[in-house]
């Protein structure tokens, strides 16, 4: 199958930092890449070059057929980006419902009925169903990083890009979590940086491992995170992979 | 009862309020309330633009004075009664602002903020240097002899109270529209806004523009009141000052809080310059002073504050999700099972 999501040489410097190096991989329908890496390797910041939050120094992003490396962020979403923020980023004083709505309406290009019905099938699927009308600046972490998940998916994205949105929750929590990814996984290409192993492995077809912006290895889970550059870094990681 | 109801119903009884208030109300009193819903206007204006797309202007003075003068220079020229000619305002400072949004648009922040004030003193200074509008010393409304007195400030007061009622129910339906929820999704978090496929440098284009005309409108009512109109006075930056001023105590991106900061407003210009005795001078610290202590209590406004805390809902613009009407549990474990 045509990769839906082809990176190339994607580079870019902050000043004296490196957040990408020459990065360039491949991503089908249907699969997801995990993305591990120590903190500040740039994970997050692959993330905003790919959904145009910030612009690449050098290098091509192309989607489904279609470079779309300058287009602005909202057109990169209208094609078919969902991104859940690390930092969960809700629109505080509108209800969850409503939070959801502006990805179908925008993101999805859905009006009226199709726009809500969609939106309550996207709570539902991210347990949020209950909560709909509730502000979602009150919300507790676990249902910011659920509405998170949501806007991504209401926007009826064909990639989604997920940045560590199981950190910091229980583990019962976490499990729900890869239980929900997993169900959008047959239809939708999906990256996902997350430091739990246990979580990634569960869900990530390939794992690709980031250290100062430079992709270090690519591979299957199991050879990655058995991999000696890996668990040179996984070292480090742990400590800091907790906060 | 549902709320649009309560709302239509509400808008006609305060139609009818200010269709009758002038056989009540005296002159002077009549003058103050159409200074008040002008003012209001304008406020809802500048919070369109500041309050749901995150742009601060400092020269909305600008606005006003284009309406004003184009009001007062078309009706000289068409030799019409100036009502006529009213429309012309709008559109005149909404086709102003189309264009410096180009290159004001790639200011942000505070530079922006700045940028509009430049800009509306460089246009003042223009103004003032240039004969063919009257000069430093302005414009008297030259068809003001077309103008029938008896019935000239009860007029006055209807358009005011027609174009403040027109503007807030246009506003209101304006969010609850797909585009007013893209305003509102901007106005709580820009990046997660485009970030879910909103044009966010679209959204601010057209609040800009609206804003505009709506100044442009209220600022030609207001000085073809005054039958005058001179430079100072239109492009005194004191019109966004007040503006800003309503919104920030009143309670920013929000269709209530302006309602209530021109109360707050004029309520103290009346007890300070009144009963009190100051000085303006004296009123314009009292402001400030207001204003401070607003936004160390409450950030965002009295309006919002007042809200969370008595859970009283106005202009509710909040959608409902869809629920199911009535799911018996019986039905639903039925479902789930
Ligand atoms: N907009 C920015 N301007 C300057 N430096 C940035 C910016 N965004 C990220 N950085 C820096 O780039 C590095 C990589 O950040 P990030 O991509 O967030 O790392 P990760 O997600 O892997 O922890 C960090 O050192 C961070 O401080
Ligand atoms: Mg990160």
């Amino acid at each position: 199958m045509a990769p839906l999501l082809r990176v190339n040489g994607l580079s870019k410097r902050f000043g004296e930092i490196v957040v990408a190096d020459a990065v360039s991989f491949k991503l089908a329908r249907g699969e997801c890449l995990g993305v591990i890496g120590p903190n500040g390797a740039g994970k997050s910041s692959l993330l905003n070059l790919i959904v145009g939050l910030v612009t690449a120094d050098g290098g091509s992003i192309m989607l489904d057929g279609a470079e779309i490396t300058g287009l602005p962020p909202h057109r990169r979403a209208r094609m078919g980006l969902g991104r859940a923020f690390q930092i969960p980023q809700p629109f505080p004083h509108l209800s969850v419902y409503e939070n959801a709505l502006v990805a179908a309406s925008y993101g999805a290009g859905l009006h009226g009925e199709a726009a809500s019905s969609w939106t309550m099938e996207v709570l539902q699927r991210t347990g949020l169903e209950a909560k709909a009308d509730k502000l979602a600046g009150a919300l507790p972490l676990i249902d910011r990083k659920r509405l998170e998940f949501a806007k991504a998916l209401a926007s009826k994205p064909a990639l989604i890009l997920l940045d560590e949105i199981a950190a910091g929750l229980t583990e019962p929590e976490v499990e729900r979590l890869v239980a929900i990814i997993r169900t959008v996984k047959a239809d939708h290409a999906i990256i996902w940086i997350e430091h739990i192993p246990h979580a990634l492995r569960a869900v990530s077809d390939r794992i690709l491992v980031l250290n100062f912006g430079r992709k270090v290895l690519e591979g299957p889970p199991a050879d990655v995170m058995d991999s000696a550059v890996v668990r040179e870094i996984y070292m480090g990681l742990k400590a800091d992979g907790v906060a | 009862m549902p709320t649009r109801t309560i709302l239509a119903a509400s808008g006609l009884v305060l139609a009818a309020v200010i269709a009758g208030a002038p056989f009540v109300l005296n002159e002077g009193i009549l003058r103050l309330a159409t200074e008040c819903l002008l003012l209001l206007t304008m406020a809802q204006m500048w919070n369109l633009l500041a309050g749901y797309a995150g742009l601060v202007s400092l020269g909305h003075q600008v606005f006003i004075a284009f309406g004003a003068y184009a009001l007062f220079l078309t009706s000289g020229w068409l030799e019409v009664t100036p009502i006529w000619v009213l429309p012309v305002a709008p559109v005149v400072a909404a086709v102003v602002a189309a264009i410096i949004a180009v290159p004001l648009f790639r200011l942000r922040e505070a530079y922006f903020s700045i940028a509009m004030w430049v800009f509306a003193e460089i246009i003042g200074a223009f103004t003032m240097k240039s004969q063919a509008v009257g000069g430093t010393s302005g414009l008297p409304l030259p068809t003001s002899k077309l103008i029938d007195f008896d019935w000239f400030e009860p007029t006055m007061f209807w358009l005011a109270g027609a174009l403040t009622l027109g503007t807030i129910a246009a506003l209101y339906k304006l969010m609850i529209s797909s585009f007013g929820l893209g305003l509102m999704s901007v106005r709580d978090n820009d990046l997660a806004a485009m970030s879910v496929g909103v044009d966010v440098r679209h959204n601010r284009f057209v609040a800009f523009v609206l804003s505009a005309a709506g100044c442009g409108l209220a600022g030609a009512l207001s000085f073809m009141g005054n039958l005058y109109i001179a430079p100072l006075a239109a492009f005194d930056v004191n019109w966004s000052v007040y503006m800003m001023f309503i919104v920030i105590i009143g309670g920013i991106g929000t269709l209530e809080g302006p309602i209530l900061g021109v109360i707050i407003f004029f309520g103290l210009r009346e007890l300070m310059t009144g009963p009190l005795g100051l000085s303006g001078g004296w009123y314009l610290v009292g402001l400030g002073v207001i204003a401070v202590i607003v936004m160390m209590v409450a950030p965002r406004g009295i309006w919002p504050a007042l809200r969370d805390r008595l859970g009283i809902r106005l202009l509710d613009v909040q959608r409902t999700s869809p629920r199911p009407a009535v799911v018996l549990p019986s039905a639903s474990q039925q479902i789930a099972g």
